[in-house]
């Protein structure tokens, strides 16, 4: 398992390093200046001139790139143009609300998801069948911006039950981290749950329709037994595989969600600093969103070879 | 298996349940009030964007929120009259040839690290202020200063090299920091001030926790324990944070949303009276089409300023013709309908232009919400009116950027602000309208002397002298002015005692939360 995993590294370091050259040189060939931005909309050019110079600016391209890869490497991610912090600091801060979120949402979207899922494999009464479907078919279809607005409105706004932004104190409070949590986390989950729900119920319909899973029936198996330890296993990778790139998307899915519920994730730091042209913050983030879906790739690869022997002598 | 989910789901749906209606709320947290109009209680504020220290010593929107609160300036204005009030200068004089200032500082006023704020501080800060890479639209007036003097601790001696008309504009626009940690301030890392709060955490991106600052210069005051300033750069977000008792105050909430507050008895809408922002269309003039003042004055006709004051920006505001608000010795209420929304007019002037049937783009920051609704009548008008616009969204550091540099081919969309003071600060300071450099890219020899007359003069320039600025603005349309709107502050009823300054800034001074 060790070398199936080492023989995905060296194409790893490849892509980071195309990354790097690619966000680096797309970004600057974008028109803005950081500089205008943190001058305010009535300096005057000398005040510009002096602030560009101040960040680095006025050198040519490619040695501010060197300089950019040079810190990358040795940990120094540079301070932030515009919020003018740490950048390690602010990525930490931020990463953190967007861990919180993501996992909330994962959490929320593998339970209900995989019991909607489950129940929509296994239930033989159409009419269930149909609902759920429909009900996973409009988890899919609302996007997040309008059921993020509707909770609002309903539990914040016209009920006051729960705060309709901000983040909690987190592990701080429990009990006031998860009213905060609450909302954003459903939100975030509903669309990943449901097509959670949707691969998992035809992965298991499949799997149900196998000669093995026959034989186990003939055999006098009993159905715990037989879904837990032959149906269940043979379903979920093409779950795992999916649930791979939906966990990208969870995290693409958040801006939007941070935005609605003012959560200060990575999302609403991404927003921030593409807008404001803030390069290296946007840079930075940019690699790292890249090397955690390249990380988030090759897990999926070693969870699917795990789960099935047949993928991992297949690519062996 | 079913067992075990049934399991799962139960104990998800309680812990749900029970953190959702747990013993404490989450909502019910935010904003705790103080008995009466007495003291205690930290008021929220939300606002769209975040504080950007690097330009403090500027007018910057998104700083509107925590300038006054943790710093003061040596004088503030009656938003009526222009009259100079005392903050930190108590008093002062001016010499009769009008260069040279001398201003007494409020004695016992100390930083919030303790320091005693003396003389030598306002002549540092000036010398900041005048610093290439600090931003301020007054560092014209900084520039022109001869010799500046601390004598003792309570007198500053501040010579300029000719006698300005706005010199107070300087003093009332620079916020006194502590100048050795200006770089500190800049970066976001230390505010020293002298202001009602204190600066307890700053989260870049996410916003400020202020404490009540003990040993405020202004005794008993502030009655607030603290404010907390939160960055929620979504409107509506802003709008359910307000209406969900979250925060007391969102700041410059999107027009339409603001408007959604009115008429409801738990809210109030405030349009600050500085009415300092203004809608406008700018042309670049070197543009061939556009340099023919008879095409930018057909424009400025074909705009239905009506339809964008009450469409686009929800009534909040008045049409214009002209930059000036009501509190500026320019403003001209017989000259505000100018130009008053004539298609045929319009028409006709640019049929005598040849210019029916050209091509021309129209920029706009697209990511400030009301700019989409503004360029889309901007664009129903002139093609009312027989031109052929083309709208060119940008993000905003992309339409700073070409702002800045003069590189829009055509016309842009954007608003101004600086019509409620001095005249002069506005020619000279704000981008649009400088006499030296503009957005616009118009160099006129008449504007710059008519400019430098208003400026270079002790005291307020002549009636005449404006009016002559007046007619020559009409009549140039380099700007386009279409509607004087103001800053909003949407506020939850129990906020009490909210004032600002002529810049905007919030002041909560003499704020409480009733209960």
């Amino acid at each position: 398992m060790l070398r199936y995993t080492l023989r995905r590294l060296p194409a790893a370091v490849i892509v980071l390093l195309v990354a790097s050259l690619a966000i680096f040189f797309l970004l600057r060939l974008s028109s803005g200046d950081p500089a205008a931005v943190l001058a305010g909309p009535d300096a005057g050019e000398e005040t510009v001139a002096a602030i560009r110079a101040s960040l680095g600016l006025d050198q040519p391209l490619p040695v501010q790139y060197l300089i950019w890869l040079r810190g990358v490497l040795i940990g120094d991610l540079g301070d932030s143009y515009i919020l003018h912090a740490p950048i390690a600091q602010l990525i930490g801060d931020s990463l953190l609300n967007t861990v919180e979120l993501a996992a909330g949402a994962l959490l929320l979207a593998l339970v209900g998801g995989g019991l909607v899922g489950y129940l929509m494999g296994t239930v033989r009464n159409h009419h269930v069948r149909n609902f759920l479907g429909a009900l996973t078919s409009l988890g899919v279809a609302v996007p997040t911006y309008v059921t993020g607005v509707l909770l609002v409105l309903l539990f914040a706004v016209t009920h006051r039950i729960l705060p309709s932004g901000g983040v909690g104190p987190g592990l701080g409070d429990l009990e006031i981290g998860v009213q905060y949590l609450l909302m954003p986390a459903v939100t975030l989950s509903l669309p990943t749950g449901a097509t959670i729900a949707r691969f998992l119920a035809a992965s298991m319909r499949h799997t149900l329709d196998q000669d093995f899973v026959q034989t186990g029936v003939a055999k006098g198996l009993r159905r715990r037994r037989l879904m837990t330890a032959h149906v269940i296993p043979n379903a979920l990778p093409p779950v795992t595989t999916v649930l791979g790139i939906q966990i990208g998307q969870l995290l693409g899915g958040a801006i939007i969600v941070e935005t609605i519920f003012a959560w200060p994730g990575i999302g609403q730091l991404l927003l921030q600093a593409v807008t404001g042209r803030d390069y290296l913050l946007t840079q930075d983030l940019l690699l790292i969103a890249v090397a955690v879906f390249i990380v988030v790739q090759i897990v999926t690869d070693v969870v699917d070879a795990a789960i099935d022997p047949r993928i991992r002598l297949e690519r062996a | 298996m079913s067992h075990l989910l049934r399991r799962a789901v139960a104990t998800g749906l309680a812990l749900s349940l029970l953190a959702a209606a747990g013993c404490e709320s989450a909502v019910d947290q935010q904003g705790q009030a103080g008995s009466g109009p007495s003291r205690g209680g930290t008021v929220r504020i939300v606002q769209g964007a975040d504080v950007q220290p690097a330009t403090l010593m500027s007018q910057n929107n998104p700083n509107f929120s925590l300038n006054r609160l943790v710093f003061n300036s040596l004088i503030q204005y009656d938003h009526k009259t222009l009259e100079p009030q005392p903050e930190l200068a108590s008093a002062w004089e001016v010499s009769p040839d009008g260069k040279t200032y001398t201003f007494t500082l409020r004695t016992g006023v100390k930083f919030h690290d303790g320091r005693a704020f003396t003389a030598a501080d306002v002549v540092a800060d000036l010398k900041i202020v005048q610093r290439p890479e600090v931003a301020s639209q007054v560092k014209g007036i900084a520039k022109q200063i001869a010799t500046m003097q601390a004598q003792g601790d309570d007198k500053v001696v501040i010579t300029f090299k000719t006698a300005l008309s706005n010199v107070l504009d300087l003093f009332l626009m620079m916020p006194v920091i502590d100048p050795d940690t200006a770089d500190d301030l800049f970066a976001g890392r230390t505010f020293n001030g002298t202001g009602p709060f204190t600066v307890q955490k700053y989260t870049p991106g996410q916003g400020f926790q202020l404490k009540r600052n003990p040993n405020y210069w202004v005794k008993d005051r502030p009655y607030l324990d603290g404010v907390d300033i939160s960055v929620v750069r979504d409107s509506q977000s802003m709008l359910s944070s307000l209406k969900s008792g979250q925060s007391q105050l969102a700041l410059d909430l999107a027009p339409l949303d603001a408007s959604t507050v009115k008429g409801d008895p738990a809210y109030k809408l405030i349009e600050a009276d500085a009415h300092d922002s203004v809608s406008y269309v700018g042309y670049n003039v070197t543009v061939p089409l556009l340099s023919d003042k008879m095409v930018r004055q057909a424009i400025s006709y074909a705009i239905d300023r009506k339809r964008i004051l009450t469409q686009v920006l929800g009534n909040i505001g008045t049409t214009t013709s002209l930059p000036w608000a009501p509190s500026s010795p320019a403003y001209d209420q017989s000259k505000l309908d100018h130009y008053s929304h004539d298609v045929a007019k319009a028409k006709s002037m640019l049929q005598h232009a040849g210019a029916i049937g050209k091509p021309v783009n129209v920029y706009y920051d697209s990511g400030f919400g009301p700019n989409n609704g503004l360029a889309e009548i901007v664009q129903f008008d002139l093609t009312a009116a027989g031109l052929k616009p083309r709208l060119q969204p940008l993000q905003a550091s992309d339409f700073l950027s070409r702002l800045r540099s003069g590189g829009f081919d055509g016309m842009f969309l954007t608003g101004h602000g600086f019509g409620q003071l001095n005249p002069a600060t506005l020619l000279g300071g704000a981008f649009p309208f400088n006499f030296a450099k503009n957005a616009s890219s118009f160099d006129n020899q008449q504007y710059k002397e008519l400019a430098q007359k208003v400026w270079f003069i002790p005291g307020k320039p002549a009636k005449a002298t404006l009016d002559q600025v007046n007619d020559f603005l009409l009549d140039q349309q380099f700007v386009s002015d279409l509607v004087t709107g103001s800053h909003t502050y949407a506020i939850n009823s129990k906020l009490q005692g909210l004032s600002w300054t002529m810049l905007d800034y919030i002041d909560l001074d003499n704020a409480y939360l009733s209960k």
